[in-house]
């Protein structure tokens, strides 16, 4: 009897962890299946790019945290072999087979997956692309489906496109758009200061920014079906798109028309500005919650900068977060807030932002990286992932949380400093 | 004659669609197009005005996270007042620009610097400038002047600095 209570106890207590990601699991019981990456394309195909293709699949695997996986690149026919399809020295349970062909800027890739207990093909399917510049988001394509096929939770993320600003000189940066893995990479605003890109719809065919090139700083949006710009709206100071309501319309905007930064809202269709917050310090960083009732933001109006909430049409403001003594940047996604918290209010003290998580519901708060200068969280579109930037002495990287996993990938930028990321 | 200018055009065409299906891209300098009448050394006699009003500012610096006029700077916005007060500066409007260090690289950042850059705005107009006469904009952590990892750099970025605009 004791014994069976003590067995409903752990059983409750892990349902209730595994229903807040707060919290954080330090052991897994489940044992990941193993998985290894063979390369079928012809002799013909760039040697490079098929080793690349295998890499991106292989990191990808890696990053779902879903799999155990064989580094190693591995070559093979396309129909296999008695040692090919059950590679029993390596003690896989999975293969991942693919076999890449490249004509002109299309691409096509057949992939299958294998049982390699049993040999036999559990999956097979065909992919083509147009632009072979795009292959990463074809190899993210492939590792989603993948993943998909063993009912494992989904990774979909990994087909979200990044957009992030970065500097390049004193009051210049440029606006890029790339896969999670920064492998491909794509500059598409350049001259001057451009940042904060925010995309403009779950589609990702558009995203606003703000552009200095003008007199006062201005929101753009840009239009990456024909590459077209439309001047939004300006504002002296400064102006920053913080968020975008879920139906596209709305805008959630930090502006200073009258030198004073606050928070307003700016519905696309009917132009109608509406202000937010009301305070004669700093207010920033607005986002929406709450079906888009209410909204998250920064201020220091305890004479820090913390995380606070309020209403849209309700300046009540409550405090969100009762951690750290400036915490700077924050997301929001459903009951769940990340902030990065500098942890030495000191300048004297050490150059410290580290990521914690909270959920609105519990008190719990897990701190998600533990050294460095952790920047500018912002979720995934499901609450299981989070990006943000990594500053290094001279280096950017962008960095991606797995929660449930309880670990960290980072992703090197080559050239220029992270300036501001949104996917 | 006729046929070679023919193909002259379709040349030029097939040029300029090689152009249009170049991959979208927006340079936001291109239409900063400025003219002006240029003296030998290639600067107007406004233009000189105004680079040596800007010479003769002082910047403002500021403390780590602090956007108030520190008491050893208080100096340095009444010259600045008295400077774009006098009659050969009169004409100008006065842009201030908040800069901030490196650290948090966030909307926080932008506002600091236009906290920066108001503070300094309230202490020209109190000094006897016309308020309508002064600009404010924040360039965040965009515009450092000191590229160093230590506390000098850091306490030189944290500043706000000026633009005569014609």
């Amino acid at each position: 009897m004791i014994l069976k209570k003590l067995i409903l106890v752990i059983g409750l207590s892990i349902l209730s962890f595994a229903a807040d990601a707060t919290v954080e699991i330090v052991k897994k019981i489940d044992v990941l299946p193993k998985i290894a990456v063979q390369d079928a394309s012809a002799s013909t195909v760039s040697p490079e790019l098929r080793r690349a293709f295998a890499q991106l699949l292989i990191g990808d695997l890696r990053v779902s945290s879903h799999f155990r996986v064989d580094e190693e690149y591995l070559k093979s026919s396309y129909e296999g072999g008695p040692i090919e399809n059950f590679l029993s020295d390596r003690k896989v349970d999975t293969i991942l087979r693919f076999d890449l062909s490249q004509n002109l800027n299309n691409m096509t890739v057949k992939a299958k997956m294998i049982n390699a207990k049993t040999g036999t093909t559990t999956v097979e399917r065909s992919y083509a692309l147009n632009d072979v510049k795009r292959h990463p988001f074809l190899a993210h394509k492939i590792v989603v489906d993948v993943n998909d096929q063993i009912g494992a939770p989904s990774i979909k993320w990994m087909e979200q496109s990044v957009v992030f600003a970065k500097y390049t000189d004193a009051k210049k940066s440029e606006i890029v758009v790339s896969d999670y893995t920064l492998s491909y990479q794509k500059t598409v605003v350049a001259g001057g200061l451009n940042i904060f890109p925010k995309w403009a719809n779950d589609e990702q065919s558009a995203f606003y920014y703000t552009s200095y090139a003008g007199a006062e700083p201005t929101i753009y949006k840009y239009d990456l079906k024909d590459g077209s710009r439309r001047n939004i709206i300006s504002s002296s100071g400064m102006i920053v798109c913080s968020d975008v309501s879920k139906d596209g319309r709305k805008l959630l905007l930090t502006m200073a028309p009258k030198d004073q930064t606050d928070i307003y809202m700016y519905d696309l269709i009917t132009k109608k500005i509406q202000k937010i917050t009301n305070y004669s310090g700093i207010d920033v960083n607005g986002n929406f919650i709450d079906d888009d009732k209410r909204i998250v933001f920064v201020s220091d109006r305890l004479g820090y900068a913390n995380v606070f909430a309020q209403g849209i049409n309700d300046s009540n403001v409550e405090q969100m977060v009762y951690h750290g003594k400036n915490n700077n940047s924050a997301s929001a996604l459903d009951n769940y807030i990340v902030y990065s918290s500098r942890e030495d209010k000191s300048e004297f003290g050490r150059n410290t932002f580290n990521l914690y998580l909270i959920s609105t519901k519990t008190d719990y708060i897990r701190q998600l990286t533990m050294s460095g200068e952790n920047l500018y969280p912002r979720f995934a579109k499901d609450p299981d992932t989070i990006m943000f930037i990594k500053q290094y002495q001279n280096q950017s990287a962008l960095g991606i949380v797995r929660l449930n996993a309880n670990k960290t990938y980072h992703f090197t930028l080559k050239t220029g400093k992270l300036q501001s990321i949104d996917w | 004659m006729g046929k070679l200018a023919l193909t002259s055009l379709a040349v030029a065409v097939l040029v300029l669609t090689g152009c249009s299906q170049k991959s979208p891209e927006v340079d936001m300098t291109k239409k900063d197009v400025t003219s002006s009448t240029k003296t030998d050394d290639g600067m107007s006699a406004l233009q000189k005005l105004i680079a040596s009003l800007e010479a003769n500012s002082k910047k403002v610096y500021f403390d780590f996270d602090k956007y108030n006029i520190r008491k050893d700077q208080q100096a340095n916005v009444d010259a600045n007042a008295a400077l774009f007060n006098s009659a050969e500066a009169k004409q100008f409007s006065i842009k201030v620009e908040g800069n901030c260090d490196e650290f948090g690289t966030d909307e926080y950042n932008y506002a600091l610097g236009l906290k920066r850059a108001k503070s300094v705005k309230d202490g020209l107009v109190a000094k006897g400038m016309v308020a309508d006469r002064v600009t404010v904009v924040s360039y965040g952590e965009s515009n450092p002047t000191c590229n160093d990892k230590n506390k000098e750099c850091w306490d030189k970025n944290r500043r706000a600095e000026f633009k005569v605009l014609p």
